[in-house]
């Protein structure tokens, strides 16, 4: 994998939110058709990097390339349009907009009558919930309803399938088996799985490390806005990563100074 | 409970109060008016204020739409009411309209631009454009008022731009039914509708999703001016001539509607056709008050009155509504 170059690359990132050093010196390569988890503590910087990644946030300093291209400018819209797809831990929905609505915000299909776009509302109610419900979606929920009425595991349902819907290259996990069933977080695993086997990136955050161990051929590990490690699951046991964790990454620059 | 059955209706139609409310002030203002109110002429006139007022309020609830707000309208209306007449009295009345229209739209764009550039609250950004944009009507007329000369007041431009009636209704209340059809259309069956709900409901969920919230505020804030100042153009057509305090307080009564019609202040929800019905019950208090008698002093602590206690009884409304 690591003989072919990195889709996406980190170089030496920072990010500022006024006082606060949320990234410190980042640099990490992730390759096409790789299952990366990211772990780390609460406050680690796991988010604050994917954000930056998905274009919500824009670097202090530092680099980030797609693809061997440079990223000059950071906005949700860009990322999108490369094929970055990523379902949000606290943010994504609308909850004032039904679910057809929020499942394609920022790119409506339309009809056109004498040039002027109409949604087409047939297409965003029927697709929808068609691919919501492999993730839970009661089916006495239509895809009128707004998502303020929908429970936890339900909009973290529309999200997920709303992500498969549109996957291109990469789609990145922010805790996604998050107020999710047994089944669906199952569901959710092998979801990532696959879609990795097709090729894409997935890069995947989790408080679970044990789920993570089995599922991820890497792991990066955050502490503090910081990598402190980035290993893989071959060369760790599920109790070692534990342990990394704990001790904020220590061991494995241990083992890699033997 | 069989009241109960109205509940999700309730939920889903945040203007259905103000219809209640509407639907009672007309019976009763029918019924203690002496026929002064009720009749087709007065009808005529209350649907005229409501014609400028609403497409006012329909602008200011665009901007509500998105979680803003936009307070300078009484003075984009002025503006575009001057621009107008004095255009009217050289040129022919249609291209006058549009130069009042541009006027609106770059007040809009000063509006938008100030709010999404800076970060300022809309609040206190446009409470300093309403002041600007008066100081500037006030000192444009000098004292004095402009005015479209009665030879000029004639012709189908100067007719259609609220200077005559068809079939009985001074023409500025087809251009709200004009405007009012676009808008819901934009608003309901467009992604640019879907965008801006998206942006009121949560601008961080929406900016996720790869939309460009700022822009999307900028477009309301055009499309606000534009129409406040179309509102001032069409009343201008109608009185023929206009002074510096033209449309002075009317950004609270812009704004009064479309919380009466169930916008809600924060973004997000919003109804059209309720900030209509907020300016119809508006004109029709202002208009009760001078059938009955009642000096117009009074008008706006009456109006003040009702703002409270509707906004009062829909909240009510609402809350009952949300219980299970």
């Amino acid at each position: 994998m690591t003989n072919t170059h990195p889709l996406i690359q980190v170089k030496s990132l920072d990010l500022h939110f006024g006082a606060f050093h949320a990234l410190k010196n980042v640099s990490v390569d992730f390759h096409a058709g790789e299952l990366i988890g990211l772990v780390g503590d609460n406050g680690a910087g796991k988010t604050t990097l994917i954000r930056v990644l998905c274009g919500i946030y824009a670097p202090s300093s530092g680099e980030v390339y797609f693809d061997g291209k440079k990223i000059e400018k950071f906005h949700p819209k860009l990322a999108i349009d490369q094929g970055i797809e990523t379902i949000q831990q606290s943010v994504g929905l609308c909850d004032n907009l039904s679910i057809a609505r929020n499942f394609y915000l920022g790119r409506e299909p339309v009809k056109r009558v004498l040039g002027i776009p109409f949604l087409d509302f047939a297409k965003m109610r029927e697709k929808s919930t068609r691919v919501i419900r492999q993730f839970g979606l009661r089916e006495n929920v239509s895809a009128d309803d707004e998502v303020e009425r929908l429970s936890g595991g339900e909009r973290q349902s529309v999200k997920i399938g709303r992500a498969v819907e549109f996957m291109n290259r990469v789609v990145i996990m922010d805790e996604p088996t998050n107020h999710l069933s047994v089944r669906e977080r199952e569901h959710v695993n092998e979801l990532a799985v696959q879609l990795k086997e097709q090729g894409l990136l997935v890069i995947y955050i989790t408080h679970d490390i044990f789920q993570v161990h089995k599922l991820a051929d890497r792991v990066v590990i955050m502490e503090n806005g910081e990598k402190v490690a980035d290993a893989s699951t071959d060369a760790l046991t599920a109790e070692e990563l534990e342990e990394v964790i704990r001790q904020g990454g220590r061991l494995v620059e241990k083992r890699e100074a033997v | 409970m069989t009241l109960s059955i109205a509940k999700p209706l309730i939920r889903r139609h945040a203007e259905l109060g103000i219809f209640l409310i509407g639907a009672v002030l007309i019976v009763v203002f029918t019924l203690t008016s002496d026929g002064k109110w009720a009749n087709f002429y007065n009808i005529g006139t209350i649907l005229q204020v409501t014609a400028t007022l609403g497409l006012m309020s329909l602008g200011v609830a665009l901007v509500i739409g998105t979680g803003e707000i936009d307070i300078s309208v009484g003075s984009t209306f002025g503006m575009g009411a001057l621009a107008y007449l004095w255009l009217a009295a050289h040129v022919d009345p249609s291209l006058a309209a549009v130069a009042a229209i541009a006027v609106g739209a770059a007040i809009g764009l000063v509006n938008g631009l100030l709010v999404t550039r800076t970060g300022t609250p809309s609040l206190i950004i446009t409470l300093g454009t309403l002041m600007i944009f008066r100081g500037i009507s006030i000192a444009l007329t000098e004292g004095f008022s402009f005015s479209v000369p009665y030879a000029a007041r004639k012709g189908w431009a100067y007719f259609g731009l609220g200077g005559g009636e068809f079939l009985g209704f001074n023409t500025a209340l087809y251009w709200l039914i004009i405007v009012l059809v676009i808008l819901m259309a934009m608003l309901k069956a467009m992604p640019f509708g879907n965008r801006l709900l998206a942006v009121g409901g949560s601008a961080e969920s929406a900016h996720s999703r790869g939309v460009r919230v700022d822009r999307i505020k900028l477009s309301a804030f055009v499309l606000c001016g534009v129409l406040a100042a179309f509102a001032g153009t069409l009343e201008a057509g109608k009185l023929g001539f206009a002074d510096g305090s033209m449309g002075r307080l009317m950004e609270l009564q812009a704004i009064a509607s479309c919380v009466l019609g169930g916008c809600l202040l924060a973004g997000g929800r919003m109804s059209l056709i309720g900030a209509l019905m907020g300016a119809f019950v508006l004109s029709s208090v202002q208009s009760y008050l001078v059938v009955t008698g009642v000096r117009p002093q009074w008008f706006i602590l009456i109006l003040g009155l009702i703002v409270v206690i509707a906004a009062y009884g829909d909240r009510s409304l609402r809350q009952w509504a949300l219980r299970k």
